[in-house]
């Protein structure tokens, strides 16, 4: 019997350490990731010029490099920023 | 990536260029195009310059998020896809048909 109660005191004592040390829920999970970065750019402004290396290959054999500033007057550009280690899409 | 790349021709019809951008070097994304037939040029942003100038650099991960501008003839940005709804194509799609029904400034 002392034994029963000792080990019902024992499972007590387990399961106040395992509450005590469960942390206290946030109130949303979001709210401890750091917010995603959104964009200060707006509809209308004027798109940041950038130059950047590629896949592409010219007929060298060489990779292209792209100007956003050498489409101006030729062609909309649209740029698709992606995640490559998790693109599913 | 791979819903832009199903729908290129739509993209061409409107006189658009697609770049797809992303923070990984020319040899990864040529292997990563390469894997997914994709036919349109992918841009390299190693220096994550370009990212940060379009706002989208997660200094904690190191990496831009998705997302996707549509910037017409003058240089203007037309249109803005952030997060996952910048999978989807489709509203690029029509912003750069209307484009295409714009007269361009000279």
């Amino acid at each position: 019997m002392i034994k029963r109660t000792l080990c019902i005191v024992f499972l007590f004592a387990v399961a106040s350490i395992a509450v005590a040390q469960t942390p206290t829920p946030s109130p949303s999970p979001a709210a401890q990731r750091p917010a995603a970065p959104h964009t200060n750019l707006k509809v209308g402004d004027k798109a940041p010029d950038f130059t950047l290396p590629s896949t592409a290959v010219g007929p060298d054999g060489r990779g292209l490099r792209f100007k956003l500033s050498d489409f101006k007057g030729k062609k909309n550009v649209v740029l698709a920023f992606y995640v490559l280690a998790f693109t599913g899409g | 990536m791979k819903a832009y790349q199903a729908d290129i021709a739509k993209f061409e019809t409107t006189d658009t260029q697609i770049f797809g951008l992303s923070v990984d070097s020319v040899p990864a994304n040529k292997e990563f195009g390469a894997k997914n037939g994709i036919t349109f040029p992918l841009l390299s942003d190693f220096k994550r310059t370009v990212v940060k100038d379009y706002g989208i650099f997660n200094e904690e991960q190191g990496f831009g998020n998705r997302a996707t501008f549509v910037i017409d003839k003058d240089g203007i940005i037309q249109h803005i896809d952030e997060g996952n709804v910048a999978i989807d194509p489709a509203s690029a799609e029509d912003t750069c048909n209307i484009l295409s029904h714009k007269k361009t400034t000279p």
